[in-house]
């Protein structure tokens, strides 16, 4: 019998249906604000990544619109023949300066940034060192290379210096890899600390600080700047698509770093470079972050109340000391509830469930978003405290 | 889901311990004489009683079970009423060739698990009948608990019954374990492997979008791990390699083509098998002839033994050969979940004191991924 080529596109997807695993997809058909209108119903938004609210910055937006203006609409090639515009080059400098770094290198986004340079890092007779609840995105980084790899329990120094002690003996190259802010827990890598063990070492270090990016840190510099490090981790990559309020993803390091991984990185080298409204945006985001600290102390202000209040109902908010507040509610099904809940009543935040964190650990991931205002601040709060008495959580 | 449960109970199981007796096998009339008072039953009432008190919302389980001590009487006791007696013992005494009958009777009602309450003897008992069949899961309140397919206690056991009827754990290999009686009331402590039953075990999750999570198969992880160990083999093609015993190593080995034995050592030369079964004389024979040596282990049954417990064969002189750093482990995840530890029990101090001494080592759980774990050489 000739086989069905198709068949199992359907098959498949229909069984993630049956498991209830399929994504359901919200339309948003408004901006991304903390106000927003979502599959027709307004609500307010506490599960985006757009931190400082700064993709409705009237000057990112003007960037954008200027820098279309200018060089058109597309780039017309990858960045290495023909597509490498004054705008990105631009962007590179403007974040090199601004993070304190001798470079910074644009990607089309952190997960090709991921996935393209870690495997040009680490090969064959290498290690790479793993914090074990690292982003799924450094984890198809490191698959696609022939190094050896290690996990060590979450944010754990004394195992991963065992690690390195172990991998000493044995390797040629030692990389080791972890999430700056981590995205379920809201917790910081002590990048301090690792720094420190990987020169005891002499490995290398590369930190996925997309959650940290414009968050923490004076003005928002990221994780280097939060410890005093700046300059000091020899990868520092993240993304413009959280708080910046654009998209791509960005590397920040040494010229040889940067000389380096634009020639190395497959994923730089074989997609089309940002079109120059991004950059546009990208400038104007950075720029931002410079001159306007407000965002930055709106949006921990925030946090802070938030928490303070959150905490005081008798929710349990776990060991976040970022704007990631998870709500512990334990039960999966429960959280799921919570959720919907929660949306019926004008809030649009994520459940987290089982496997993504342990089984008694689900909860509702609230991002806090600097453009949220007392008011709705108020507003969220007296709907967690009345569905949580609902549902018996405080 | 509308799951069938075996029921077995073994009811002297437990009562050599406090009296003295490493086990009842063969000599409970003198635990009777010593003093011992049964246990099993009331472990069992235990674990139901929890297990229906937390977690039954809706009593769709059908039992399957011995009439009287057997079974009946503990189900009974913690309150279950829908009880079938397929096995009637209620005119005589009972022993362990009631429990292989008992077996065979709950077999042919087609359950989805048993769940026994006793030791390894029990369990060893039950594995010779349903072998690979069907999972088993065990309520520990025996003497001797080396097996993998006990949980830690009563509390931990009924949640596990909880989410295997939920569907929420999955099932996996697991070690049946017992010590050689005989052997050890003569002052000889060996316990053996008797083979791999099915357990039940948590999954191994796996990212595939960015909030949603597949559960990945026991033999799926153990296909990376053969990746990991083929590897090995071709870039040490010089090197003798030693293969341990238990359920793990020989699926890799048997996915490699080696024809390996399930509960010997078996050594390997440029990916090719050389001899089966070997005992330490036989090992220190071929490590005198090849220049270099290293040693495949899993951790065995529910404490994790990579050393010490059915591979007696890798004495301490083999090991001293061998070199402690020519050691590899490999363990899927989800074993390794349920055994925190790798323990080492060489029966010479001054090896288990270099174990001691390098606290942790690094455990293969995946293709060229490997974590740390802790090594334990005493208080267990």
């Amino acid at each position: 019998m000739k086989r069905n080529a198709t068949e199992f596109l359907k098959t498949e997807y229909q069984d993630l249906v049956s498991k209830n695993l399929d994504w359901k997809i919200r339309i948003l058909e408004s901006g991304s604000a903390p106000h927003s209108t979502v599959d027709g119903k307004n609500i307010l938004m506490l599960c985006s990544n757009n931190y400082l609210n700064l993709s409705n910055h009237p000057r990112l937006i003007k960037g954008a619109i200027d820098a279309a203006k200018k060089y058109g609409a597309g780039s017309g090639s990858v960045r290495a023949i023909a597509g490498t515009m004054k705008i990105h080059i631009d962007v590179e400098k403007k974040l090199a300066k601004f993070k304190h770094t001798e470079a910074a290198l644009l990607y089309q986004t952190g997960f090709a940034a991921n996935a393209g340079l870690i495997p040009q890092l680490a090969g064959e007779g290498d290690v790479i060192i793993s914090d074990e609840l690292n982003h799924g995105s450094i984890i198809d980084g490191v698959r696609l290379c022939k190094a050896d790899r290690a996990v060590y329990k979450h944010r754990d120094m004394g195992e991963l210096e065992k690690v390195l002690k172990e991998a000493d003996k044995k390797y040629r190259r030692i990389l080791i890899i972890t999430d700056g802010v981590f995205s379920m827990d809201g917790d910081i890598a002590p990048m301090d600390k690792i720094v420190k063990l990987a020169n005891e070492f002499g490995a290398m270090t590369y930190v996925d600080d997309a959650h940290g990016e414009g968050v923490i840190g004076p003005d928002g510099r990221g994780i280097g700047a939060h410890f005093g490090i700046e300059g000091k981790i020899d990868v520092e990559m993240g993304t413009f698509s959280k708080a910046y309020g654009v998209v791509g993803g960005l590397v920040a390091g040494s010229k040889d770093l940067y000389n380096f991984a634009l020639n190395k990185s497959r994923t730089w080298l074989l997609s089309g470079s940002h079109p120059p409204a991004v950059s546009g945006a990208q400038l104007a985001a950075i720029e931002v972050l410079e001159t306007e600290p407000q965002h930055v102390q709106n949006l921990w202000n925030n946090t802070k109340y938030f928490k303070k209040e959150i905490n005081s109902m008798g929710f349990d908010t776990g060991g976040s000391e970022t704007p990631i507040t998870p709500v512990m509610v334990g039960d999966s099904g429960k959280a799921k509830e919570l959720s919907n809940l929660l949306f019926e009543e004008g809030i649009f935040a994520l459940p987290i469930v089982f496997p993504m964190v342990a089984r008694d650990k689900a909860r509702i991931r609230v991002m806090m978003n600097a453009g949220l205002n007392q008011k709705d601040l108020d507003f969220a709060l007296e709907k967690f405290e009345k569905l949580g008495k609902k549902l018996k959580i405080i | 889901m509308n799951s069938k449960i075996g029921f077995i109970i073994n009811p002297i199981a437990g009562m050599g311990g406090r009296v003295g007796l490493k086990g009842t096998d063969n000599v409970l009339k003198e635990a009777i004489k010593l003093g011992a008072k049964p246990v099993a039953t009331k472990k069992a009432a235990e674990t139901l009683k929890e297990y229906i008190t937390k977690y039954l919302t809706k009593d769709d389980l059908q039992w399957f079970t011995c009439s009287g001590e057997m079974g009946a009487d503990g189900l009974k006791s913690a309150g279950i009423k829908k009880i079938e007696v397929v096995y009637d013992v209620s005119d005589r005494k009972t022993s362990s060739e009631d429990t292989k009958n008992l077996c065979k009777k709950i077999l042919e009602k087609n359950v989805d698990l048993i769940l026994f309450c006793g030791g390894d003897g029990t369990a060893r008992d039950i594995f010779e009948i349903v072998n690979k069949k069907i999972p088993i899961l065990g309520i520990p309140a025996g003497v001797k608990m080396h097996s993998g397919v006990f949980g830690i206690n009563t509390s931990a056991t009924a949640k596990m019954l909880h989410e295997f009827v939920n569907g929420t754990l999955a099932i996996g290999d697991v070690e049946i374990m017992d010590l050689d009686e005989e052997l050890y009331r003569k002052g000889e402590w060996n316990i053996r492997l008797f083979g791999i039953a099915k357990g039940i075990v948590e999954p191994t999750y796996v990212q595939v979008g960015k909030t949603i999570y597949e559960s990945v198969s026991d033999d799926d992880l153990k296909n990376e791990l053969t990746e990991h160990i083929l590897d090995e083999l071709e870039k040490s093609s010089d090197c003798l390699f030693l293969l341990g015993p238990g359920g793990t190593i020989d699926y890799i080995a048997r996915k490699i083509g080696l024809d390996k034995t399930l509960l010997g050592i078996d050594a390997v030369y440029n990916k090719k098998l050389i001899a089966n079964d070997v005992n330490e004389e036989g090992i220190l024979a071929l490590l005198e002839k090849y220049n270099s040596a290293k040693v495949i282990l899993s951790p065995i049954g529910a404490q994790g033994f990579i050393l010490g417990r059915g591979n007696l064969q890798l004495s301490p002189r083999v090991i001293e050969k061998i070199g402690v750093d020519n050691i590899i482990v490999v363990s899927t995840p989800s074993k390794l979940s349920s055994t925190p530890f790798i323990r080492v029990d060489t029966g010479d101090k001054k090896l288990d004191q270099i174990f001691a001494e390098k606290e942790f080592m690094m455990v293969v759980i995946g293709y060229r991924l490997s974590r740390v774990v802790k090594i334990q050489t005493n208080n267990f």
